[in-house]
């Protein structure tokens, strides 16, 4: 281990999606400072990865990547990325989060993000940040508008050939480095520590993740995104372009069966919106979304779905009972439709997304700061209907998903809401 | 670097020879796509005045950022020329490059290659990669002329004046307070609480509407720093950032004056009021608002629900009365629009509703007829799931198939074409027709038109960027809380004033606010004092024919003016122009646009 690291703040943010980049930044720009810890080797989180946002289709990376700099900029912002809060203790009215920093195996102090490592290693590893549908070296950055700009090793990859050694000008990658810990004190907690998808193996009827052109609503948000892997929308297992697309709603959400009753919020209209960058990109693709309910609630919402069907996609209220693939992958979605007197039957599309719900992303209560979740493990708040923000344990506030399916626009309001006056000292 | 020196810096590097950088984003391919970039930056690298020309993958990220920070500081660049997305999306994001940088951020010129040259011109590469090459030149023609400029710094009221005292207004005040700003509430009803003093049990709490305001009521009059003005009848409303003043009468008829710094817009929503004879409604007793119907329910005697003496059996909710209208299918409001919006909470009401009853009136018979039913929340599945269990019978229809109701001696009937029973035709009974209705802005015609406040389609108030910026108003200093934005619940409306706080305590958080410079400027030499400007100036005060050294001249006040440019277009000599934005500047533009 390396010698520890102290850090004194007002405020704690714990993750750096945008409920807790906003968060920060409403702080900061309060006059109060500001520590915030992720777990991923960029600030972001899951937005930055996304194509375009509802309702207005801006580009993701137009609007999350200013964000990101001003945080980096923030002169009151401490970022620490690559880390992890192991443990939060309450002293009094202060805070004290024990965090580790991960180790990249490089000198972040002497790094010039040159990228001349991940030029010269000769290990290919499937690139996460492309939902594994492309490929980074295992030394690398680990995404072009990443925050900070530092490569991170696997060690777990990395075949020791010193390549990336000998390329460094600055002579920083440490195959030694140890993990280094920082104690941070700060007045008052934020959680905002967001969510993950639906495993695609939740349901066993959708294909335990094994077919190969049934994927997940991330993976079909890269393949959208104009700096995606392959710049265009081609199927993963034979790389060809899809005629017909299918999404398939609530798959992960509203089900009990899978253990999660709750309507996720969002997945309506983020396959509403694939669908509609799909017809931009693929003019003569049939589109369907089938579904139990569109919930277009938000401001804005009912139009966007109107112009969706307005452009010829096709809305059928038919819940997928379970999905095959013929002998060259294609899916077969065995449906019955709600409209119409036929009984149940077979449908063959090209490429199919799980339109997945939202599950949460940490267990909020294992920080033991005395805050509670609901049945589901999402943060309950003390009282909402008097507070967005306080929840059980003195001066710890919650923002983003954290405490319930959202999306981006209610999300970003809600962060707003989330810097309080940390208790007096 | 600290304020001064950064000012100093500034100024010396304005006195230089201008070296104009020029960035080409690719926006990720959004831009490079269609647009050559590269062959964009080689043309402007050779373009007189410029010093350096680069294409980046994302200007706007921390590298794209970078790279112009450090062609200030090695090579000397002292005026940037970004080529990228829509300037309201970042240029401000360049400034603060310049800035931090140690150069003056006016002297930033932004060019939109994405909306006007490389989204519209899809399937013309060569012609959009044309097209941005002479918007980037006309962007360095402009910025080659342009000046330093300072931001103008108004001194500000730090106070928040909240208008509306619903749960959102009191949300917002004590938020304000929170952060030691003080906040005057004004609340036009006799007392505070707004529309939960007329609702019964409320989702997800359980709570009567009345006790959840008094819980918000009682922390606001606690609150050392709120001033609570009840009964108030606004009559006039004017200022400007820093300096708003909101005028009232009290009820006993003398009139007060708040002056704020900022204002939040709680003003909040009505119920749609169904026109007369939609589903019979105002023709026919039997047929109520959802609102009503929860009045009824609590007026009723325990075991028999009743209306008018009479005992209600069965009832027929009808959802989306008032919203998600179709063209052609429902009629228009008043102002000739329909509402196409959902009001996202009256299908968890109506559930919640029909749960209660179903508690209390086990026996009643309980008709659902809807579109899509939305409940959205954490809990409301549950309400939904609970009122299927219970036996709510639930009719689906399509957007133009509304149910017709028809009535006679033994009561109503529902008929609807049911999407669940595949496009059957069907029929039912019901003693009550329960209209399940949305959401419409309350009216604040007046203060809207006083401060030209900006409303979307669906009427509600219209924020600035749903994600970037989404309790702010365009009108700065001015923000909104809860439902005067769009329909949501209580708990939505708890987030959404504690946002527009923190924002109203960011502003506030020096005292004196920094305005954009940009603003007319009189060329004393040049104006004949023929008075024609004031005449064509929308703003009180912000343009005056005054005296300066002996002479008879167009004085500008630059706290009020926008910069609209209304007075450069009749000025016959052309002495008045707006800073950052002059014409010959424009002049500039135009020639390297036109030049073959």
């Amino acid at each position: 281990m390396r010698d520890l690291e102290k850090i004194e703040v007002d405020t704690l943010v714990v993750g750096s999606g945008i409920a807790g980049l906003q968060s920060a930044l409403d702080l900061a720009d309060q006059g109060f400072s500001v520590a915030i810890v992720e777990k991923a080797p960029s600030i972001g989180g899951k937005m930055i990865s996304l194509s375009k946002v509802f309702p207005t289709l801006d580009c993701a990376s137009c609007i999350t990547t200013p964000r990101m700099a001003s945080v980096s900029h923030h002169p009151r912002i401490t970022t620490l990325t690559y880390s992890t809060v192991d443990a939060i203790r309450r002293d009094g009215k202060t805070f004290t989060a024990s965090v580790t920093r991960k180790p990249r195996y490089i000198d972040e102090g002497e790094c010039i993000s040159c990228k001349r490592c991940e030029e010269v290693c000769p290990v290919f590893v499937p690139d996460e940040y492309e939902q594994g549908l492309g490929a980074k070296k295992t030394i690398s950055i680990p995404f072009t508008n990443a925050i900070p700009q530092y490569p991170v090793m696997h060690p777990e990859h990395c075949i020791r050939c010193g390549a990336c050694a000998r390329a460094c000008p600055k002579d920083c990658i440490e195959f030694l480095q140890e993990p280094a810990p920082v104690e941070i004190k700060a007045k008052a907690v934020i959680l905002a520590t967001g969510y993950e998808t639906t495993p695609m193996t939740a349901k066993k009827q959708y294909g335990l993740g094994k077919l190969p052109n049934v994927i997940s609503p991330m993976a079909a948000e890269r393949l959208l995104a104009p700096h995606g892997p392959y710049g265009r929308v081609l199927r993963p297992s034979d790389g060809m372009t899809p005629g017909s697309i299918a999404y398939v709603q609530c798959a992960g959400s509203r089900d009990k069966s899978i253990g999660i009753p709750y309507c996720s919020r969002v997945c309506c209209m983020y396959a509403i919106k694939q669908a509609i960058l799909l017809s931009g990109s693929l003019p003569i693709a049939d589109i369907t979304i089938y579904y139990m309910d569109i919930r277009a609630f938000g401001k804005g919402y009912e139009q966007f779905y109107n112009n969706a069907r307005a452009m010829g996609i096709n809305f059928v209220k038919a819940k997928v009972a379970r999905i095959t693939e013929d002998e060259g992958h294609n899916p077969i979605l065995r449906i019955e439709r709600q409209e119409g007197t036929s009984g149940p039957e077979e449908v063959k599309h090209e490429l199919v997304v799980l339109s997945q719900g939202l599950i949460p992303g940490h267990d909020a209560s294992a920080f033991g700061l005395g805050t509670e979740n609901n049945d589901f493990g999402f943060l309950k708040l003390s009282d909402e209907m008097v507070s967005s923000a306080v929840t059980a344990g003195a001066g710890v506030f919650a923002a983003g998903v954290v405490k319930g399916p959202r999306d981006i626009p209610d999300s970003v309001v809600d962060a707003g809401s989330a810097p309080w006056k940390p208790p007096a000292i | 670097m600290d304020e001064k020196t950064r000012d100093e810096a500034s100024k010396d590097n304005f006195r230089q020879e201008p070296k104009v950088g020029v960035y080409v984003c690719h926006c990720g391919g959004n831009i490079s796509d269609i647009i050559d970039v590269k062959a964009v930056a080689a043309a402007l690298a050779k373009y007189p005045g410029v010093a350096v020309a680069r294409e980046y993958a994302f200007m706007c990220s921390s590298n794209g950022q970078d790279l112009i920070a450090e062609d200030i500081k090695n090579l000397g660049v002292n005026r940037t020329v970004v080529a990228a997305c829509s300037p309201s999306l970042h240029e401000l994001t360049f400034r603060g490059v310049l800035q931090r940088a140690g150069v003056n951020p006016y002297l930033h010129e932004h060019i939109n290659i994405r909306e006007q040259a490389s989204w519209v011109h899809k399937f013309d590469k060569a012609g959009a990669t044309a097209k941005a090459i002479k918007l980037a030149q006309a962007g360095v023609e402009k910025v080659l002329r342009k000046d330093a400029l300072n931001a103008i710094r108004v001194a500000a009221e730090q106070r928040v004046a909240v208008i509306g005292g619903g749960v959102a207004g009191m949300r917002a005040a004590l938020s304000a307070a929170g952060k030691g700003l003080e906040a005057v509430i004004i609340e036009k009803a006799p007392r505070l609480g707004g529309k939960l003093l007329d609702l019964g049990r409320m989702y997800p709490s359980g709570e009567e509407g009345p006790a959840v305001a008094k819980k918000l009521e009682d922390l606001v009059l606690a609150e050392k720093k709120i001033t609570v003005h009840t009964g108030a009848d606004i009559d006039f409303v004017s200022g400007f950032v820093g300096n708003f003043k909101v005028n009232f009468k009290k009820p006993d008829g003398s009139s007060v004056q708040v002056k704020a710094g900022a204002i939040v817009m709680a003003t909040g929503y009505e119920h749609y009021k169904p026109a007369q004879g939609e589903f019979g409604y105002g023709e026919d007793v039997n047929v109520v608002t959802l609102p009503e119907f929860r009045a009824l329910m609590k007026n009723s005697p325990a075991g028999r629900l009743e209306l008018a003496g009479k005992e209600i059996k069965s009832l027929a909710l009808i959802h989306c009365v008032g919203s998600r209208q179709v063209e052609g299918v429902h009629k228009p409001q008043a102002d000739g629009k329909i509402n196409d919006y959902c009001s996202r909470v009256c299908c968890s009401a109506a559930l919640y509703a029909a749960n209660e009853l179903k508690e209390k009136y086990p026996g009643v018979r309980v008709y659902d007829v809807y579109r899509d039913i939305r409940t959205y929340g954490m809990q409301h599945e549950d309400y939904y799931d609970k009122a299927s269990r219970d036996g709510v019978l639930f009719f689906r229809h399509n957007d133009t198939d509304q149910p017709e109701i028809t009535s006679d001696r033994t009561g109503h009937t529902v008929k609807v074409k049911d999407v669940l029973t595949w496009g059957e035709e069907l029929e039912v009974k019901a003693d009550l027709i329960v209209l399940v209705t949305g959401m419409m802005p309350a009216d604040i015609s007046l203060i809207k038109s006083q401060l030209k406040l900006p409303s979307s389609a669906d009427r509600f108030l219209q924020e600035v960027h749903l994600k970037l910026r989404p309790v702010e108003l365009a009108n700065s200093g001015i923000f909104v809380a809860g439902t005067a934005q769009y329909p949501m619940d209580v708990t939505e409306a708890m987030a959404s004033a504690g946002t527009a706080a923190a924002k109203a305590a960011i502003l506030l958080a020096e005292p004196d606010i920094p305005l954009e410079p940009f603003v007319a400027v009189v060329d004393e030499a040049k104006c004949t004092g023929c008075g024609l400007c004031p005449a064509e100036c929308s703003y009180d005060g912000a343009l005056m024919m005054g005296e300066h050294n002996g002479k008879k001249v167009a004085i500008v006040n630059p706290a009020l003016c926008k910069g609209c440019g209304a007075c450069v277009a009749v000025c016959p000599t052309r002495a008045i122009n707006v800073a950052g934005w002059t014409l010959d500047q424009f002049d500039a533009m135009v020639e390297a646009i036109a030049k073959e």
